[in-house]
């Protein structure tokens, strides 16, 4: 999970949603990766869900009625 | 009258750039610089084209050089002048970074956070300007080396820029999982302890 990329990163309201998402879409098989908030997206120490474009749209229909993402930004 | 070239204020390796192009055409050159990796730079193209050199310290910090070629020296035709941007790289750093991390979790309290936070700690390892020398793993740290581990791919990618990953042997004999290691070098009380005495920097967070 540490190739090139691009990458594009999921933001949640918490540190607890992120990492339910992250449970969530681990039992679907899609790979995300808990990284810390980038500096220019957020001041706040906070953490978010790295993962290639490639799988956004299995990762927004996965998490779908149970997680909201705040917001999807590329790193 | 000497040539003088002023190479304050210019990026390595403009500086030594500048003064070979020079020495092409001078026999004696003046050399301003600001920086110690830039005199270094020069004295080993000094070095290598058979150059005399004087090196003074002005009191504004920068530096005056004097170069002089021999007269039975031709000028250096070659590129390989020995450039060197980075003064070190991790393991030869006049004071290295030694990160110790003694537990699998970042701090005390809450497990589940405490996790989070030692994989967001190790992923910005890995955005620092200067990487750590050394990072060294002991008691429940040394699971972060494991095949499960949650950091493995981060702490590969530190030992593949450099870093020296130092895991406790006896602490991996006592959990018993040295087949399950993925990264690192099985290290011993005394290469810790060296490792922790020859830091410049030990950061236990």
């Amino acid at each position: 999970m540490n190739g090139g990329g691009p990458w594009e990163v999921a933001l949640f309201v918490s540190v607890n949603h992120a990492l339910r998402a992250e449970k969530i879409l681990k039992g679907e098989g899609i790979d995300t990766k808990l990284i810390p908030v980038p500096r220019q997206i957020s001041t706040e120490c906070g953490v978010c869900l790295r993962f290639p474009p490639s799988v956004r749209s299995r990762l927004e229909a996965a998490l779908a009625g149970k997680i909201g993402i705040v917001a999807i930004c590329p790193l | 009258m000497e040539k003088t070239v002023d190479a304050r204020g210019l990026a390595c390796p403009e500086p030594v750039i500048l003064t070979k192009k020079a020495l092409e055409q001078e026999r004696g050159l003046v050399v301003l610089v600001d920086n110690d990796t830039a005199v270094e730079n020069i004295r080993r193209l000094a070095s290598k084209t058979g150059c005399a050199i004087a090196v003074t310290g002005e009191a504004d910090g920068s530096f005056r050089i004097r170069l002089t070629r021999s007269a039975a020296t031709p000028p250096h035709e070659g590129t390989d002048i020995g450039i060197s941007c980075k003064t070190a790289g991790p393991k030869q750093t006049a004071s290295p970074l030694v990160i110790v991390l003694s537990s699998d979790r970042l701090g005390r309290g809450n497990e589940e956070l405490g996790e989070v936070l030692m994989r967001s700690f190790v992923h910005t390892l890995l955005t620092l300007e200067e990487r750590p020398a050394r990072i060294i793993l002991y008691n429940t740290g040394v699971r972060l080396a494991t095949r499960e581990s949650p950091v493995l791919d981060d702490l590969r990618q530190l030992v593949e820029a450099g870093t020296e990953l130092l895991v406790c042997g006896t602490c991996v004999n006592y959990f018993e999982i040295k087949g399950e290691l993925g990264a690192g070098k099985i290290s011993n009380m005394y290469d810790i302890v060296g490792a922790m005495a020859g830091a410049g920097r030990l950061i236990i967070p």
